[in-house]
């Protein structure tokens, strides 16, 4: 069940300074339903759900030019593993040194890591937003490239309060997670200063009974805001907020204005390059039209920027102890946003940028002007280390 | 009481006189005689003419996204990329009209010109190259591989040596000048962007590394580094683009970008003099040719603004096209 991706780096150049050579594991699970995933009645995809193995070959492209001035050597490998079989025995495949990227679901992430964090291996996850991985997890293998849910709804708190829509109603679904997000939304609402004038949930019941209830004219009606906020993990309900609330105002959470931490509209910082490599990058397979990225892919993506962008400035190259690498304060990527990103040595949260966006384009970046942090720019954006439970570093 | 009440009413009149002089007099500090500052502006797509003292005379509509420019003063023209049309076109500066465009270049961006040898040395972004075109014969000369998204190009006093910045792979690739072989890749900080040459020195901005660092051409060794830290900003907001030397090359004018500031640094001791507010997102420089003023690019809120360099303060801002880029400036 092993699928080996080879990726050929030619050596254009003359001797190397250094030879040394890692690979990049990216963890897949043959189980996933992968067909199901974020898919609405009558087969509307609403969720985009890719694997992120494209956005790291774009990424290892992208280093291969600097790779061959420093002498290293980058692999690329995908080990597609069985959650009913011996995790650990598929997990000694592991090439080391190197790092492993987990393209999985949330309960086989959470499987998978406690092994290769006790195998002391580096592994970045690339998909799942939730704010205890970060905070109560905590594993000092495990970083994190995704933003966490704090960092997405700390940037709509910020937005909101810059363009002073402060009384907020608040939408929510009625999954567990719908909760759990809802409760962050609220939490980072607060913190900047908004006044949740109500929260309502919706049913995805088939209950007759149910069906008034859920009318979007009345579960906005009878209360005074400036705009409605919509939490709904599974994008299904909440796609039909928009235009159809009780009064006149904007949408924004998990649809119309968004936080993202990419997208194919971003017209600056180089990202119409970055959008345009992905894009090219198999040209030649015919597949579906991809504009950019996903959040994920981009997470998988900066994963290895994060090595690429470090190891010209590190002095652990020739040893390539990429553990030390990622833990030096130092450091950095190149995340074609304007600001650089970085390792939250806490949490070992990547820190980026966020982006507000709609469908077609991207409205504000932030960290929003005045919200000023007294040692990092993008700090304002999720667990600041006071704050955190985790303390790493 | 009379008198009194009288004699203020009179400093009163008198200290609104002085005003008046004092106003008078600080407008004819501003020269008249003005230079010709022209601006290419990228997404407006035209060329903005303005004199000494920012007033615009003219806007030429150019090309589809002119970005890099560089001045051939002695034919009276400037060169400019015009990225989108895949072209560098030669502009004359007196007629005002295109005299002549340079096919096949595709994703021009950044310009070097070497005067005496004719040599145009251009930055290919989205293609991984630079294009070395002698602009006599219209003719590619050199095809120079670099890492992805090529920028900022410069080539020595000499045209011995070429470099080339890669913004992605965080290196600065160095060709020789004549044989066009690449002879070293010289590792940065994240996102090189642009260089300049002062003696042995190559100055090279770091975007998102937020300094300057400079290598010594000979060895090709990094020798410093200029890391900036205006009031008020984090390191990370702290962008710098575009690098200028004055005349004698003792003061150097760094862009910050997102940090909407310059430095001015005293080039021989690499102390920063001096942090100027400007408007939004400065990238672009230029200086007049008696070296009095600097003109300074600010692409997010599409506007100039111009620096007395001998009091170090900005004297006006005014209006260009939208996302200025380059600016070239002739006597």
């Amino acid at each position: 069940m092993r699928c080996y991706v080879a990726l050929v780096l030619s050596l254009l150049f003359s001797a190397p300074v250094f030879s040394s050579s890692f690979e990049v594991t990216v963890i897949t699970s043959s189980s996933e339903k992968s067909q199901s995933v974020g898919k609405s009645f009558a087969g509307i995809t609403v969720k985009l759900q890719r694997p992120v193995l494209r956005a790291v070959e774009l990424a290892l492209f992208e280093s291969s030019t600097l790779f061959d001035t420093v002498g290293v050597h980058a692999s690329l490998r995908e080990l597609k593993i069985d959650l009913e079989a011996d995790l650990q025995a598929q997990l000694k495949s592991i090439a080391l040194p190197g790092v492993v990227i987990l393209d999985l679901p949330l309960s086989a992430m959470e499987r998978v890591v406690q092994l290769t964090n006790e195998m002391n291996i580096p592994a970045f996850n690339v998909r799942h937003s939730e704010v205890y991985l970060r905070d109560s997890l905590c594993l000092k293998n495990l970083y994190h490239t995704i933003p966490s849910d704090r960092m997405y709804f700390d940037a709509l708190g910020q937005f909101l309060i810059h363009r002073d829509w402060r009384r907020v109603l608040v939408v929510q679904g009625p999954s567990q997670r719908d909760t759990e997000r809802a409760a962050s939304l609220i939490h980072s609402l607060k913190k900047f200063g908004a006044n949740i004038v109500d929260v309502r949930t919706f049913t995805l019941s088939h209950h007759p009974d149910d069906r008034d209830k859920n009318r979007p004219g009345f579960l906005t009606g009878g209360v005074s805001y400036d705009v409605v906020a919509v939490i709904d993990s599974q994008k299904d309900y909440g796609r039909y907020l928009q235009y159809s609330t009780r009064i006149a105002r904007p949408v924004v959470g998990d649809v119309g204005l968004t936080p993202t931490s990419w997208h194919f509209a971003l017209e600056r910082y180089g990202a119409p390059q970055l959008n345009e490599r992905y894009r090219q990058l198999k040209a030649d397979q015919p597949q579906a039209p991809q504009l950019a990225m996903t959040d994920a892919e981009f997470a998988a993506w900066s994963a290895v920027k994060l090595i690429s962008n470090s190891i010209s400035t590190s002095k652990q190259i020739a040893a390539l102890d990429l553990t030390a690498l990622l833990n030096d304060p130092a450091t950095q990527v190149d995340l074609y946003k304007g600001t650089r990103g970085s390792i939250r040595q806490w949490n070992n949260q990547l820190r980026q940028p966020i982006l507000l966006s709609t469908a077609d384009a991207v409205v504000a970046i932030a960290p929003m002007p005045k919200y000023l942090h007294q040692k990092h720019y993008v700090d304002t954006l999720g667990l600041d280390e006071p704050e955190s439970n985790c303390q790493l570093r | 009481m009379k008198t009194e009440a009288c004699q203020d009413a009179n400093r009163q009149r008198s200290s609104v006189v002085a005003l008046f002089i004092f106003i008078i007099l600080s407008l004819q500090c501003i020269p008249l005689n003005a230079a010709t500052v022209m601006i290419t502006n990228e997404r407006s797509g035209d060329l903005v003419f303005m004199n000494e003292n920012g007033k615009t005379t003219d806007v030429v509509s150019l090309c589809n996204r002119p970005r890099g420019m560089v001045k051939y003063e002695a034919a009276g023209v400037v060169f400019v990329a015009c990225s989108d049309d895949n072209q560098v076109i030669e502009f004359d500066v007196k007629t005002k009209k295109t005299t002549r465009v340079f096919d096949e270049l595709p994703g021009a961006t950044s310009l070097a010109f070497h005067e005496s040898s004719k040599r145009l040395i251009i930055s290919n972004e989205g293609y991984a190259k630079a294009t070395v075109l002698d602009v006599d014969s219209g003719k590619v000369l050199a095809s120079l591989p670099t890492g992805l998204e090529p920028d900022g190009v410069v080539i020595t006093d000499d045209g011995s040596k070429i470099f080339v910045a890669s913004e992605n792979a965080g290196l600065v690739h160095m060709f020789d000048g004549n044989s066009y072989q690449a002879i070293n890749r010289l590792m940065t900080n994240l996102r090189p962007r642009r260089m300049a040459i002062r003696e042995q020195e190559l100055w090279v901005s770091s975007e998102m590394g937020s300094r300057v660092e400079i290598f010594d051409i000979a060895t090709q060794n990094k020798i410093d580094e200029i890391i900036f830290a205006p009031r008020g900003f984090r390191s990370e907001q702290l962008t710098p683009v575009d690098i200028l030397f004055d005349q004698a090359q003792t003061t150097g004018f760094v862009a910050l970008g997102s940090a909407n500031n310059i430095a001015i640094i005293d080039a021989t001791t690499r102390e920063i003099v001096k942090y100027i507010l400007v408007g939004h997102r400065p990238w672009g420089l230029g200086l007049t040719p008696d070296g009095s003023r600097l003109f300074v690019l600010n692409g997010l809120s599409d506007d100039v603004t111009i620096i007395d360099l001998t009091k170090k303060r900005p004297v006006r801002s005014s209006r260009t096209g939208l996302i200025p880029h380059s600016v070239e400036i002739f006597p």
